[in-house]
């Protein structure tokens, strides 16, 4: 359909009437786009599970270690774990435990994981939900604390070398960005660690392993610092670049020129103005980069030694721990598909434009 | 102007702050309260693989549960050297008595042991235990003696009638029962095997005869929360943080001779980065602490001096031994059936430079003769007819070996020196493996001719290529070590078919009737020496068809903080014997 | 006669020579007057004649990238001699544990992350270009379709879903026969990279073909009844050479990158063959041993993405002026 309501036409309209109708526009908007993204949600899950179903491998092989060399073993274990069921069956039963938990095995053995039930990981005797539960804080801290550090490192970058164009700042932010972008995450967090840590014993040897910050603030940001640097040198290039074109940009218009002669200062301008036409594309792609980095900052986690989702799902890799595999996959796919919908609902408040049926 | 200073030095300020906080919050964190009187375990992994002591099977695990809080009949002395190698009664009275041609055994449990709330460990406890072994589709892992050994009857499919405490269908438990019966006192165990086993004792030493509650079992989880009937139990076990022991109150020391309870407190730290992990205890941060782990082998050099032994600064706190195992090459003797092609591979390999990569031979092993290492005494010796092994390889005996291949068995030959063919070789990754394959197909293809590709497998799935005929591969990577001295533990587990780890699939092979009829034969041979010149010639055997491919008889080095005492390796299960170490 | 301004030589030159450039001429001029885009072209080049020229130059050198020079490391595997081994024998060092040439397998590994980059690039310009062009052509129901395709890919957890994918696919592109070993990785790798990789693509192309399509000269073609795939091969595609350029120049080190942390993580080419993944992956055991060895591969490393996202910025400044100071 194409766009009949142009900023234009919203003026024309009374006031009021334009407000109700804005409303419905609004809500029939967001429902369009939950509904869109709850289906996508679910053919993401089946494809997923799909998958992995059809690899070439029997799951059921892999859960009873040195003992495989017994049919009868991997035939019990079949048969206890559901995976002699038909596949639509197993996908069923598999959705149901989201929602209504779920249990496997018999008597004394019964494993019982409550709602929502991802599976039940055997190397690690635990249900997957519980594992995930343990390892979201910790990519959470790292996401979040490193969304702060690049925010406040890209955009402030990038506004100091929009407004000193041609000068220091301006190149070495162009330096930084070209560094940034270029390196890939692994080699700058060890290049982190061996020079700030080994050589240079800025920072010591994070002896302890991760701490929630309720337990102990000051070693968590101990261990979180280095990480933490990592991912902002790598995003905040991205920003710093597009934070500066778009200042550059947004300066040249004419109703910032309009705003100069009026007498406004260069500060005051850039906060109310020049800013304010780069927040929304700012927040979208914050806002998708932080759901990436939910999805498992694998790397990072890897090289940092971090027990984040990253290292919960590479770890299932290496065991080939299915449930854990099919449920961070599914985990990371929900997240993204739940940012990039509350970013569309942000957009749909921020920019009336986007309104489009 | 102005206003340019200010936003500058705002961020300047900032950044500082930042890292001046930083940096002295570095000082306030570290290594939490360390109580002066606990023991500090460091280690890679994120989780015991087992802490259930049905499902434990490697030494380490059963030198450090065994000694901190797994019970069992019967156990090896805490003794250096041989003397370790001895069997003593636990939680038995006595080691065992054996009657019926060594088909029945009756072991008399002690006065006074208890689990960690108190109760009375009976027969019934033991009985529960064992008997989790057959539900081998819950407990995995473990060894599988129980099952080999009780008399119960086997089914169609070979497994056995009994499927464990837990199915409810199709579960001969009646079976079961007879095989192990109680004394009205609940205090005489008696086991009723299939066979006559002389050295059932030494078998008994395993966890998986350890006592374990009914009502506390739950399955796989149980893994998670074992009942300790030793000096310690669990406070708290967290995977990819820490586990933590406390004293066991009733735990009592008249009941338990052999174990001494010497720390307060045992910390386990899982998921510790290797480098940082070698760094603490190299430094020294904690002087009460060990590692769990191999030492990364560019930290040996800090430790050892070329030689191998401990430089002096480390006096007192480091050991290079031989470990109990023994790696090797298992040939899949079905798809490689042509014994010129094997002793070509052999001669052609470069120790030499495959031993580089473990830190040199000093630290790694020398080449093995065999599957059976010196150290087990009785039953070694030396294996004859290798004398052109030469250690960077032997270019001319194996062309020797190949060109006579050409003639014996040329549909091999032809299937070895095809690029588009060749042999695989599985392995699971590692770095180390991933070295050691450029030289294995360079040192094979230049030495033999022969085209080797490798097929690098995650761990988790390992076993299940390996063990399947119909995936392994040509060569398959393998170690063992014998459950107990005795080479029973050996020879048949790798030899026979229905073994524990057959990976050569050797019974399809002309001679393989003879063998297996010695192997039985010197299974109940009661004549120790006699015994052990079998095992002998058994293995030579075994090395003149070649079915594996001779790797290494390996070493391990440990180092431990300057505050531990009492560190010794314990050669029976090849790991420290962790219950005599205390705080100096 | 003395109140006329007397034209200069040079300004008369300037007027005589003053003649009309095309965008093209117009473009590269701009690239030249960038002080940093020369050398990064030769940079970017440099690396790509090693690449192709690898086993030349090695035996040039006198390296090779499978020969393991016992006499270089001691019989604990350490390197001897400064630097890592360096000397006219190993120009860059060797590898500790195994003594592999460094410069050649370097050199080597360049070889194959090229193949894999570049290889991986072409497919998803052509992809993109293919579905970009249709869906923003054509609009209406192909769009929306081919829109909420592109959403779906999108929402796929790419990057943990190749290495979760590897072991498996690679099986089963083993057991098809098309491929073996480590040609069955590459394709392997090259496939994934290329199908999480096109709904970024196709989305630019799609928004510019949006305004494309409606210029005069589109317009003109339809009235003249041209048809829809004359008007979008012949009118469309001659003109999204800017984009492309553009997205090659800058996805080329993205894929290197890729490569190199994808081989880091175990996915992807096998040893014995040398990429520059494994090399680092294996240099960071030794990073306090033998630092050497770290630092030559992450630098390298470095140095390659830098000279190819420069010289990417440098042809995007070139083709329009606008978008940067």
């Amino acid at each position: 359909m194409r766009e009949n309501f142009s900023l234009a036409s919203t003026f024309l309209v009374p006031e009021s009437f334009n407000r109700e109708w804005r409303r419905n526009r609004l809500f029939l908007y967001i429902s369009r786009r939950l509904s869109i993204s709850l289906l996508m949600l679910l053919i993401v899950s089946f494809a997923v599970y799909v998958i992995f179903a059809f690899l070439p491998f029997d799951p059921a092989a892999l859960t009873c270690g040195k003992n495989c060399n017994d049919p009868g073993i991997i035939e019990a274990n079949r048969h206890r774990l559901g995976y002699d069921l038909p596949f639509f069956t197993q996908y069923f039963l598999f959705l149901k435990g989201i929602f209504f938990g779920r249990t496997f095995g018999e008597g004394a053995a019964l494993i019982s994981c409550p709602a929502p039930s991802l599976g039940y990981s055997f190397q690690q005797h635990a249900c997957v939900t519980n594992l995930i539960g343990e390892a979201l804080p910790v990519t959470l801290s790292l996401a979040v604390g490193a969304l702060f550090m690049w925010l406040a490192l890209g955009v402030g970058l990038g506004i100091l070398a929009a407004r000193f164009r041609g000068g220091l700042t301006d190149r070495l932010s162009t330096v930084f960005v070209l560094v940034g972008t270029s390196l890939p995450t692994f080699l700058t967090g060890l290049l982190l660690l061996v020079f700030v840590v080994i050589k240079w014993k800025f920072i010591p040897f994070p002896e302890g392993n991760y701490v929630p910050f309720l337990e102990n603030p000051f070693q968590w940001i101990q261990i979180l610092f280095l990480p933490w640097l990592t991912l902002a040198f790598a995003y905040a290039a991205l920003y710093t670049r597009f934070v500066r074109s778009s200042v550059i940009e947004t300066s040249n218009e004419d109703y910032i020129r309009t705003a100069r002669a009026k007498g406004l200062t260069e500060s005051v301008i850039l906060g109310k103005h020049t800013l304010r036409a780069a927040l929304a594309p700012i927040v979208t792609m914050a806002g998708l980069d932080f759901a990436g980095l939910l999805g498992g900052a694998i790397l990072t986690e890897s090289v940092f030694n971090l027990p984040g989702l990253g290292r919960l799902a590479i770890k299932a890799v290496t065991d080939i721990d299915l449930p854990i595999i099919v449920a961070t996959t599914l985990l990371a796919a929900f997240i993204v598909i739940t940012m990039n919908l509350i970013v569309d609902i942000l957009y749909a408040f921020i920019d009336p434009r986007v309104r489009v049926a | 102007m102005a206003r340019v200073k200010k936003s500058t030095s705002i961020a300047i300020v900032a950044v500082v702050a930042l890292a001046v906080l930083v940096a002295g919050l570095a000082k306030m964190s570290g290594l939490g309260s360390s109580n002066k009187n606990t023991i500090t375990y460091l280690t890679h992994s994120e989780i015991w693989t087992h802490a259930d002591p049905n499902r434990n099977y490697t030494g380490q695990h059963i030198a450090w549960f065994g000694s901190y809080m797994h019970r069992t009949l019967t156990a090896y002395a805490r003794a250096e050297g041989a003397a370790g190698s001895a069997v003593v009664a636990d939680l038995a009275t006595d080691t065992g008595r054996s009657s019926n041609g060594n088909k029945t055994w009756e072991f008399t449990l002690r006065d006074g042991a208890t689990f960690e709330d108190g109760s009375a460990i009976t027969c019934a406890d033991v009985k529960y235990g064992v008997s989790r072994t057959f539900a081998t589709d819950v407990i995995t892992d473990g060894p599988t003696y129980a099952i080999g050994m009780l008399d119960i009857p086997s089914a169609a499919d070979g497994s056995s009638v009994y499927k464990g405490p837990y199915a409810t269908a199709k579960n001969d438990v009646a079976a079961y029962d007879k095989a192990v019966t109680c004394s009205e006192d609940n205090k005489t165990i008696t086991f009723n095997l299939k066979r006559a086993v002389g050295d059932f004792n030494y078998t008994t030493t395993y966890l998986s005869f350890s006592p374990v509650p009914k009502a506390a079992d739950d399955g796989d989880a149980y893994d998670m929360h074992p009942v300790s009937s030793g000096p310690y139990k669990i406070e708290k076990y967290k995977a990819k943080d820490e586990m933590v022991l406390v004293r066991n109150e009733n735990w009592d020391q008249a009941s338990d001779p052999i174990r001494k309870a010497h720390p307060d407190r045992i910390v386990v730290r899982f998921g510790m980065a290797e480098e940082v992990r070698d760094q603490l205890v190299l430094n020294d941060s904690d002087k009460n602490s060990m590692s769990l782990d191999a030492i990364l082998p560019t930290n040996l050099p800090t430790i050892f001096d070329d030689a191998g032994s401990t430089k002096p600064e480390f006096a007192g706190r480091a050991l290079n031994v031989y470990d109990p195992y023994v790696n090797y090459q298992a040939v899949n003797v079905k798809k490689l059936s042509c014994l010129d092609v094997r002793k070509a591979i052999f001669y052609a390999k470069d120790f030499a430079a495959l031993i580089k990569l473990s830190g040199g031979a000093a630290f790694g092993g020398d080449q093995a003769d065999g599957v059976i290492k010196p150290l087990m005494g009785l039953d070694y010796a030396k294996v004859t007819g290798l004398d052109e092994y030469k250690p960077s390889g032997n270019p001319e005996a194996a062309k020797k070996y190949m060109d006579a291949a050409k003639k014996s068995c040329p549909d091999v030959y032809a299937r070895v020196t095809d690029p588009k063919r060749g042999i695989t070789f599985d392995t699971t990754i590692s770095d180390t493996a991933k070295k050691a394959a450029g030289i294995w197909i360079d040192a094979m293809k230049k030495n033999a001719g022969i085209v080797a590709k490798f097929n690098f497998l995650e761990p988790g799935a390992y076993y299940s290529v390996v063990l399947d005929a119909t995936k392994q591969g040509d060569l398959s990577a393998g170690g063992w070590a014998p459950d107990w001295a005795n080479a029973s533990t050996v020879i048949p587990e790798l030899f026979t078919e229905g073994g524990g780890f057959p990976l050569s699939q050797n019974w399809g092979d002309a001679a393989y009737k003879a063998f297996k009829q010695k192997s039985d034969a010197a299974l109940v041979e009661p004549d120790r020496i006699k015994q052990g010149k079998m095992w002998a010639e058994l293995n030579q055997y075994a090395i003149d068809q070649m079915w594996v491919i001779p790797g290494v008889f390996s070493k391990t080095q440990e180092v431990w903080g300057s505050g531990l005492g009492g560190v010794y390796f314990w050669e029976s299960q090849g790991a420290p014997s962790f219950g005599d170490i205390f705080i100096k | 006669m003395s109140t006329f301004p007397t034209m200069q030589p040079n300004q008369n030159a300037q007027l005589i020579a003053t003649v009309g450039r095309s965008p093209r001429q117009l473009a590269w001029r701009r690239f030249r007057a960038n002080k940093i885009a020369i050398p990064a072209l030769v940079a970017s080049l440099s690396f790509v004649l090693v690449a192709i020229f690898a086993p030349v130059i090695a035996r040039i050198i006198n390296v090779d990238p499978n020969a393991r020079d016992g006499s270089a490391i001691t019989d604990r595997g350490q390197t001897i001699g400064r630097f890592g081994g360096m000397s006219w024998d190993h120009p860059l060092g060797v590898e500790p544990g195994i003594g592999y040439d460094l410069l050649a397998r370097l050199m080597y590994g360049t070889r194959i992350s090229f193949l894999v980059a570049v290889i991986s690039t072409l497919a998803t310009v052509a992809l993109g270009l293919l579905i970009g062009m249709v869906s923003g052509y054509y609009r209406g129901r192909v769009d929306a379709i081919f829109g909420r395709f592109t959403d779906f890919l999108l929402a796929f957890p790419s990057f943990f879903m190749i290495i979760a994918l590897s072991a498996p696919m690679i099986q089963r592109i083993e057991r098809s026969g098309v491929a073996r070993d480590n040609g069955a990785r590459i394709l392997y790798l090259i496939i994934i990279l290329v199908l999480f990789g096109w709904p970024y693509f196709s989305r630019i192309i799609r928004s510019q073909v949006l305004s494309l399509r409606e210029r005069d000269y589109v317009i003109a073609a339809r009235a003249l009844g041209a048809s829809n795939r004359r008007i979008i091969l012949k009118e469309l595609l001659p003109n999204l050479w800017t984009p492309v350029i553009v997205y090659v120049s800058l996805s080329l080190p993205g894929y290197l990158a890729a490569e190199a942390v994808f081989s880091y993580l175990g996915i992807g080419v096998q040893p014995p063959s040398a990429t520059w993944g494994l090399i680092i992956a294996d240099s960071t055991k030794y990073i306090l041993s033998e630092p050497t060895y770290f630092f030559i591969p992450a630098v390298s490393l470095i140095l390659v993405v830098l000279s190819f996202n420069l010289l990417g910025d440098a042809i995007r400044d070139a083709l329009d002026p606008k978008s940067e100071s």
